[in-house]
């Protein structure tokens, strides 16, 4: 299969991770499951970018916006119905499967971004990054799933889109600040990577505190659970009193 | 509704008392002055983000600014629930539950310990007022303030009943308005979590696919579609206790020990495989009429118990009037069952019985209750939100090149809509100040030709975007309503907030046929001038046109977003759809064509 649209060129490290991106949407299961996430991602990114079409302040900006949010509610839509139909021929199957998440990571949903109280510039900034690594990993993803027609033809039109989006935020950009729209661009690639970071750092404080709570868990709570347990045996069902003194006092948390 | 006010307008003296809702879904503020409920806004409608549960800083900074006041100002801040005795149930479930409960405990407790605990620590760093100005409630005292409190009754009995609270998930009892302070909510009895009717009924909309504190309307809807076929097994689930409240058997569910499913295998077992969410419901298959026999079974259950409770409170009280809160009180179909079968003549709901209500319910609480000031009559409408700026519209618009009309004359512009949806264009309608709670009630509405099935399939198609079974709802002049409707005595008041399920008259369920569910039945709102006098005017050269003054009346959004606000959020909902005509105040637009080149 040969898609007839503009090529867009992955980068070096997609390229890299194209083997590993093969073996993810290999399954089946897992492929539903990431079209479906992919569907939420873009969703999620149209109403952010829809918000910046209603507090932008530039009329052609917000009709772009407009174009540009509209694309992604369709892809949030295609995406789902493709994993629908995925879906029903999987529907007996229960196996749990690894989901390689952020191996395979989804779209560009600007959920990181407060669409309220950001630039025309650094939206602009934001989303051409955003785009053109998009159209980068989702080349990738086409090429791995030409064994799956539907799905690769999914991808080729989104593509097709993200083009658009990648050159119209760029040009507007150039538009707007025609003598900082570079330093503009660097800037969001910083503010990128600060939050590629920072996402790393909360996702990693999150495992450990999952381990250090799941430790506690097993180590000091089984006296308290057989407490709780022997009192939930003590408790009766139907009509509880309430307690009298519950709404003396607003100024109690308990 | 007023305009932003001066600080100096504020009597230095009067009480300031803003209550705040968050953490758990529809996160709201709303703020009281000398008792009186100034303002009130869910934080979705102005992050844009649906149900935002986020502590409502947009919500707070917006009454705030709208009453020209600075935190400092303020008497008291009140939240809707006691954050202590919420962790006290979450931890308490996670040690009944030990060990099968270990995946969900640490993100349990990540969520509680990370931010949901220290709510009077979150207030006080974020409007910097003293702790010994934060209050809170109780989570059902404030559901049931905000039902007692804004209602037009002196002594009423209170049933509030949801998903969950603190411990409570239902409770009963009952109030009492004093002028001279000496108002009182009490409510003596409750029944408390895992037992709960939203939980039982969160279950069923998990089973069916929807999304659990969000889509239980749809589950309703689809109720009509079914026969309660299912309901011995339903009944399995739920039993009668010897007292007259209600007990859940546990086995059947999951919600209460780990929380990352709702319902048991055990479940699974008894209905069947449960439906995917990215699934169409097609109700000509077996599977898709299995789900809405599910959908009608629960409903069937669920009405029984609730009037079962209401007939027990009525004859315990003796009280004519009734009100209800609480997320469940938004079902409509057992709400219109409780005025027809418990023996109450009058029930009472308000717009937003839910969650974000609380945020205005624990603020009333606080004033009326805790500082014992004076009652006072509260305005009986819902809208306390932001108000549009018609010339917010008018100027975007202009820019891309619509047709805009500035109508000064309200008769002109009244004319012109009723001609348009007359003609079967779709209109949206933005006027004066957002509604609090989730029904459009003729603020933030979509209108349209209620007749004929044509118009609701092109509206789900085409301007919803959502599931063919969806039913529309009606808006109709209250003195009109009779005429179409079989409207029981005392359901005009339920009408007025769309908060009950009536049938349409058979002889005009064809003419109906947008807002006529397929069980003949419909949600109607009927409205009174004095409530929304633009609308009432609408209806009223309608029906001069059409013979029939009924319009549809659906809420301004699309399928996931919330309500719209400002003007520019109805003008980029009315540029994704197929919405003819936009009007926002005094402003009307009508719809080019045209594309912005992609090259």
């Amino acid at each position: 299969m040969q898609s007839t649209r503009p090529l867009v060129r992955p980068t070096g490290f997609d390229r890299m991770l194209a083997p590993l991106h093969r073996w993810i949407w290999r399954d089946h299961e897992r492929r539903v499951h990431k079209l479906m996430r992919f569907g939420e991602t873009e969703t999620d990114g149209g109403r952010d970018i829809l918000r910046a079409a209603e507090v932008t302040s530039d009329p052609l900006l917000r009709r772009l916006y407009l174009v540009h949010a509209i694309d992604e509610l369709r892809h949030g839509a295609m995406f789902r119905q493709r994993a629908a139909s995925l879906l029903q021929a999987l529907r007996s199957s229960s196996k749990p499967v690894f989901r390689a998440d952020w191996l395979a990571p989804g779209g560009h949903g600007a959920d990181d971004l407060e669409v309220d109280g950001e630039s025309d510039h650094s939206m602009l900034a934001f989303l051409h990054l955003s785009e053109k690594a998009a159209a980068s990993r989702f080349t990738v993803y086409r090429d791995v799933l030409r064994d799956d027609p539907p799905t690769y033809a999914v991808f080729d039109e989104i593509l097709h889109d993200e083009t658009f989006h990648m050159n119209y935020t760029l040009t507007q950009l150039a538009r707007i600040s025609p003598q900082h729209h570079r330093r503009h661009i660097w800037r969001a690639r910083c503010g990128r990577l600060w939050k590629a970071y920072l996402r790393v750092a909360s996702a990693l404080a999150g495992v450990i505190g999952t381990l250090l709570m799941t430790v506690q868990y097993f180590v000091l709570m089984p006296p308290f659970a057989w407490l709780a347990k022997r009192g939930a045996r003590r408790e009766c069902q139907g009509w509880t009193a309430a307690d009298p003194d519950a709404g003396d006092s607003l100024t109690r948390q308990y | 509704m007023q305009a932003i006010r001066s600080r100096d307008s504020i009597d230095a003296g009067s009480m300031k008392i803003l209550g705040i809702s968050a953490h758990y879904h529809d996160s709201a503020a709303a703020l009281i002055i000398d008792g009186m409920p100034v303002c009130a806004v869910q934080e979705e409608r102005l992050s844009r983000r649906k149900n935002d549960a986020a502590f409502p800083l947009l919500a707070i900074e917006w009454c705030l600014q709208h009453a020209g006041l600075e935190p400092d100002d303020l008497d008291a801040v009140v939240f809707y629930e006691r954050p202590m005795l919420k962790f006290d149930r979450i931890l308490t479930c996670a040690l009944r539950a030990f060990p099968r409960s270990w995946q969900t405990f640490p993100e349990a407790m990540k969520s509680s310990l990370g931010e949901k605990v220290w709510v009077r620590g979150t207030i006080s760093s974020y409007l910097g007022v003293p702790s010994r100005k934060i209050l809170f409630t109780r989570h059902h005292q404030s559901h049931a303030a905000a039902a007692f409190l804004a209602a037009p009754t002196d002594r009423a009995a209170i049933l509030t009943t949801d998903g969950v609270g603190e411990w409570a998930t239902l409770t009963v009892g009952h109030g009492t308005r004093g002028t001279n302070g000496g108002t009182t909510i009490t409510l003596p009895r409750e029944v408390r979590f895992p037992h709960s009717l939203g939980m039982l009924y969160s279950a069923f909309t998990a089973y069916l696919g929807f999304a659990i504190n969000e889509d239980e309307y749809k589950v309703m809807g689809l109720a009509g579609y079914g026969r309660p076929t299912v309901v011995d097994k339903v009944r399995r689930l739920i039993r009668q206790t010897a007292d007259g409240a209600f007990a859940l058997d546990l086995d059947y569910f999951e919600f209460h020990s780990t929380a990352r499913r709702s319902y048991s295998s055990r479940f699974v077992d008894l209905f069947g495989l449960p439906r995917l969410a990215y699934e169409p419901i097609d109700l000509s298959s077996a599977d898709g009429q299995r789900f809405a026999d599910c959908a009608a079974s629960v409903q069937c259950v669920l009405e029984d118990t609730l009037v079962t409770l209401a007939r027990s409170l009525h004859e315990e009280t003796g009280l004519s009037d009734l009100c209800l809160g609480g997320g469940v009180a938004l079902n409509g179909l057992a709400n219109a069952r409780i005025l027809a079968e418990s023996g109450f003549t009058r029930v009472f709901v308000p717009p937003a019985p839910g969650d974000a209500g609380c945020a205005l319910g624990a603020a009333l609480y606080a004033d009326r209750i805790h500082f014992g000031s004076p009652d006072r009559d509260i305005p009986d409408h819902p809208f306390w939100g932001p108000s549009v700026d018609g010339m917010e519209l008018a100027r975007i618009a202009s820019e891309d090149g619509h047709a805009v009309d500035r109508c000064e004359d309200e008769d002109v512009l009244i004319g012109q809509t009723a001609d348009d949806l007359a003609a079967g264009r779709v209109v949206g309608w933005m006027d004066g100040a957002l509604e609090l709670g989730p029904r459009a009630l003729g603020h933030r509405s979509i209108l349209a030709s209620a007749a004929g099935t044509e118009m609701r399939d092109r509206l789900n198609r085409e301007v919803k975007f959502r599931d063919e079974f969806r039913p529309f709802a009606p808006v109709v002049p209250i003195e009109a309503a009779d005429r179409y409707f079989e409207i029981p005595a005392g359901g005009a008041r339920l009408a007025r907030f769309m908060s009950a399920v009536f049938r349409v008259r058979p002889e005009w369920r064809a003419a109906l046929g947008a807002i006529t569910h397929v069980d003949g039945t419909t949600r109607l709102q009927a409205l009174d001038r004095e409530m929304s006098p633009r609308l009432y005017a609408l209806l009223q050269a309608y029906g001069q046109r059409t013979g029939v003054p009924v319009l549809l009346n659906t809420s301004f959004n699309l399928s996931g977003e919330p309500i719209v606000n400002r003007a520019v959020e109805g003008y980029s909902t009315f540029l994704r759809c197929g919405i003819d005509v936009l009007v926002a105040g005094q402003t009307r637009v009508t719809k080019k064509t045209s594309e912005v080149s992609r090259e």
